[in-house]
C-alpha cells in the first residue's frame, strides 16, 4: 500500500494521459469509420482496405480504453479504500468510479458496433456517432467541470467540445497514417482530403472548448504565468500551435491540385507522424493540468512578471560544489531566510495527493547542490548539441562521437542524483533501492548510458539494426511526455512554480527535437535537410536552459 | 532523452506536491490559536466533494488521533466539510483532512493550530 501511495500522484496523471489518448483514438477511429470509410463502401478495393483499417483502429482504441479505464478506476478505488480504511467495494459508489463505468460501457458498445467487417449501414453509423458522444460525455462527467461549485453546465459543454475536437482531429490520425501508407497515391489523397475536413472541424471544437475554459478556469492573463495551471495551459497552447501548423501544412499539401500531388504524400506522412507525437505530448499536458487546482481558485501568492524576469536573468553557472564553510553558502542561506521572513504565510492551507507531503524548508546547501547538478548537466548537453551541430555539417569526423559525452552525464546522474545514498551518502545502495524515487533516478542514469552506447554504435555504423536508429527520437519524445506528466507534482508556491517554468520548455524542446530527428531519419530529403539542424538546435537550447538554471 | 533524464533524475531542492481540490479557507485558520474545549472545524474547498468518502482527524499534542465525523453543514454548498471536535486540550494540534473531489482527485493535507489555556487575570 505504501508503494502504491508513493506512485499514486504520478501514476494517476500517466493513466489520465493514456486514458485521454485511448478515448480520442476510439472516438476518432469511429468517426473515420462512420464518416470517411463507410461512405466509400467496400465495392472498390481501396474502399475495402480503408474500411478494414478504420475498423482495426477503432477496435484497438476500444481495447486501450477498456484497459486504461479499468486500471485507473482500480488504482483510485484501492488508494481510496487504503487511505480511508474501508473495503474496496465502498469506492464503487463514488461518482468518478461510476463515470468510469459509463466509459467502459460506451467503449464496449463502440467495439460491438465496429466489429462487423461489412460496411456499416446508416443506422450503425448513427449508432457509432451516438456511442462516441456517450463515451466523451462520460469522460466529461468525471472531469474538472462537474466538480466546480458553479458554471458547471457551460464547462461541461466546453469539455465535451474540447474532447470531441481532440477525437476528430488527433484520434483520426492513426487510421489516416495507415491509409496513407497502404493506399495508392490517388485514393490516399482523397482520404487525406476527407480527413483534413474532419480535422478542421475538430480543431474548431478544440478552440471552442478553450474559449469556455478561459472564463471558467483561468479568468485573466496574469493567471497564465502566475500559476502552475496557467503555465501548463500555455505549454499546451504552444504545442497546439505547432499541431495547427503541421495540420495546416498537410491541408495545403493535400488540397493543392497539380501533377506533383502524389510526390507530396511522403511529406504528409511525416507530418502526420510528428502530429501523433505532439498529440501524445498534448494529452500528457492535459492530464497534468487536470491534476492542478484551476488558476481562478488561486488568487493569492501568484508569481509576478518581475519575479520571473529576476529569476530568469542569466547568472554565471554554479560549477563548484556546495560547501557549508564557504561565504557563498552562508550568504545564500541568509538570503533564503530573509526571503522566507518577507513572504507572508499562506492564507489557505496546502493540499497534496496521497503519497506526497510537506517538503523540508529551503536550505542553501540543497539549493546549491541542485543548481550545481543542473548547471553541469546543462554544460554537458550543450557540448553534445554543439558537437551534433558540427556533425550535421559533415566536415568534422571527430564530432560523430558526440554520444560519448552522454556517458559522462550518465555517470553524473548515477552519482549525484541522491546525495544521501552511496557513494556520496551513508545509505548503502541495496537499502536505498527500496525507495521508488531512488530507483527512478538510477534507472534514468542507466538508460542514458544505454542510450549513449546505442547511438554511438549507430553513428559508427556498428549497430546495423535499423530499429536502433529510432531509439534516439523515440526516447526524446517519451522523455518530453514523461516530463510533462511529471510536472503535475509542482504547483503554485512561488519557488516551485519558478522551477516549473524552466522545466516546461525542456519538455516541448524534447518533443520537437525528437520529431526533427525522426524526420531526418525517415525523410524525404526535402524535410530531412532542415531537420538535421533543428534537433541539435533543440539540444543546445535544452543545454542552455539547464546551464543557467537557478533556484535562488 | 539524456537531457530529460537529467531534469527528471536531478530533482530541484524544494518540490511541493499539490492537487486538484484545495482548501480555500479553514476554521481554524493555519497556525491559529484556540481556547481549550470543543471546537467547530469547517473547511471550504474549491471543488465539490464526496462527503461519504472524506476523512477528518484531529491529532493531539501526544500524537493520538481523534477521528471526527465530517458532514456538510445543513443547507451549505457541497464544497464545505464541517465537524465538531471533542474537548481540545492545550498543546499543538493538527487537523488532517482527506477528500475525494467529484472529478476523482484524492487530496489530503494538514492544518496546524495551537490550543492555549486562557491567561490568568
Amino acid at each position: 500500500m505504501e508503494y502504491l501511495l508513493d506512485i499514486y500522484g504520478f501514476g494517476a496523471v500517466l493513466l489520465d494521459a493514456a486514458g485521454d489518448a485511448a478515448r480520442a483514438a476510439l472516438a476518432g477511429g469511429a468517426a473515420v469509420l462512420a464518416l470517411i470509410a463507410a461512405p466509400r463502401g467496400a465495392a472498390r478495393p481501396e474502399g475495402a482496405l480503408l474500411l478494414a483499417l478504420a475498423r482495426r483502429w477503432t477496435l484497438r482504441g476500444a481495447v486501450a480504453t477498456l484497459v486504461v479505464t479499468l486500471a485507473a478506476a482500480a488504482l483510485q478505488a484501492v488508494v481510496l479504500a487504503g487511505t480511508l480504511g474501508r473495503p474496496v467495494g465502498d469506492s464503487l459508489g463514488a461518482a468518478p468510479v461510476q463515470a468510469s463505468g459509463a466509459m467502459l460501457g460506451a467503449a464496449l458498445v463502440l467495439a460491438a458496433l465496429a466489429a462487423p467487417r461489412a460496411a456499416p449501414p446508416g443506422w450503425r453509423r448513427a449508432a457509432l456517432g451516438a456511442a462516441a458522444l456517450a463515451l466523451l460525455a462520460a469522460a466529461a462527467a468525471g472531469s474538472h467541470a462537474v466538480a466546480r461549485p458553479e458554471g458547471r453546465g457551460l464547462l461541461f459543454l466546453a469539455t465535451l467540445a474540447h474532447q470531441a475536437g481532440a477525437a476528430l482531429w488527433l484520434g483520426g490520425l492513426p487510421p489516416l497514417l495507415d491509409a496513407l501508407r497502404r493506399l495508392e497515391p490517388a485514393p490516399a489523397r482523397q482520404v487525406g482530403r476527407a480527413y483534413s475536413r474532419q480535422a478542421a472541424a475538430g480543431a474548431g471544437l478544440v478552440l471552442l472548448g478553450v474559449v469556455g475554459f478561459w472564463d471558467g478556469y483561468l479568468g485573466e492573463p496574469e493567471a497564465l504565468y502566475g500559476t502552475a495551471y496557467g503555465a501548463m495551459a500555455m505549454t499546451k497552447a504552444a504545442m497546439l500551435a505547432l499541431l495547427l501548423a503541421l495540420g495546416g501544412a498537410n491541408f495545403l499539401l493535400l488540397h493543392r491540385a497539380d501533377d506533383a500531388a502524389g510526390r507530396r504524400l511522403p511529406l504528409v506522412r511525416r507530418f502526420v507522424e510528428c502530429e501523433i507525437a505532439l498529440g501524445l505530448a498534448v494529452f500528457a499536458a492535459a492530464a497534468s493540468i487536470t491534476s492542478l487546482p484551476p488558476a481562478v481558485d488561486l488568487r493569492e501568492d501568484r508569481l509576478t512578471l518581475a519575479e520571473i524576469v529576476e529569476r530568469f536573468t542569466p547568472r554565471a553557472p554554479r560549477l563548484v560544489g556546495p560547501d557549508h564553510a564557504t561565504l557563498a553558502i552562508s550568504a545564500l542561506q541568509a538570503r533564503l531566510e530573509e526571503e522566507a521572513r518577507r513572504t507572508p504565510a499562506a492564507r489557505a492551507p496546502a493540499g497534496y495527493v496521497p503519497g506526497a507531503g510537506e517538503p523540508p524548508p529551503r536550505n542553501a546547501q540543497n539549493v546549491a547542490w541542485s543548481e550545481y547538478n543542473h548547471n553541469w548537466s546543462g554544460l554537458l548537453v550543450l557540448l553534445v548539441g554543439l558537437a551534433a551541430l558540427l556533425d550535421a555539417s559533415r566536415r568534422i569526423p571527430l564530432a560523430r562521437h558526440w554520444p560519448l559525452v552522454f556517458l559522462g552525464l550518465a555517470g553524473f546522474i548515477l552519482v549525484r542524483s541522491d546525495p544521501e545514498v552511496w557513494p556520496l551518502g551513508p545509505i548503502d545502495l541495496i537499502t536505498a533501492l527500496r525507495d521508488p524515487e531512488v530507483v527512478q533516478h538510477k534507472l534514468a542514469g542507466l538508460l542514458v548510458a544505454a542510450f549513449a552506447l546505442s547511438e554511438w554504435g549507430v553513428r559508427l555504423g556498428r549497430l546495423r539494426n535499423m530499429g536502433a536508429r529510432f531509439v534516439f527520437p523515440l526516447a526524446m519524445v517519451a522523455g518530453g511526455v514523461l516530463l510533462l506528466a511529471h510536472s503535475h507534482a509542482i504547483a503554485d508556491r512561488k519557488e516551485a512554480l519558478l522551477v516549473e517554468l524552466s522545466h516546461l520548455p525542456l519538455a516541448v524542446l524534447a518533443v520537437a527535437g525528437g520529431c526533427a530527428r525522426w524526420t531526418e531519419l525517415r525523410g524525404p530529403e526535402a524535410l530531412a535537410r532542415p531537420a538535421r539542424w533543428i534537433w541539435p538546435a533543440c539540444l543546445i537550447l535544452v543545454g542552455t536552459i539547464l546551464t543557467f538554471y537557478r533556484e535562488s | 532523452m539524456p537531457a530529460l533524464a537529467a531534469a527528471l533524475a536531478l530533482p530541484p531542492a524544494g518540490r511541493r506536491a499539490h492537487a486538484h481540490a484545495v482548501v480555500l479557507a479553514s476554521e481554524p485558520a493555519p497556525d491559529s490559536r484556540l481556547p481549550p474545549g470543543p471546537a467547530t472545524v469547517r473547511l471550504r474547498f474549491n471543488s465539490r466533494i464526496d462527503h461519504a468518502r472524506c476523512r477528518l482527524v484531529a491529532i493531539g499534542p501526544d500524537g493520538a488521533e481523534v477521528p471526527l465525523a465530517p458532514a456538510p453543514p445543513p443547507g451549505a454548498e457541497p464544497v464545505v466539510l464541517a465537524a465538531r471536535t471533542p474537548p481540545l486540550t492545550p498543546g499543538a494540534w493538527r487537523l488532517r483532512w482527506q477528500v475525494l473531489a467529484l472529478d476523482g482527485h484524492i487530496t489530503r493535507g494538514d492544518i496546524r493550530f495551537t490550543v492555549v489555556p486562557p491567561t490568568a487575570p
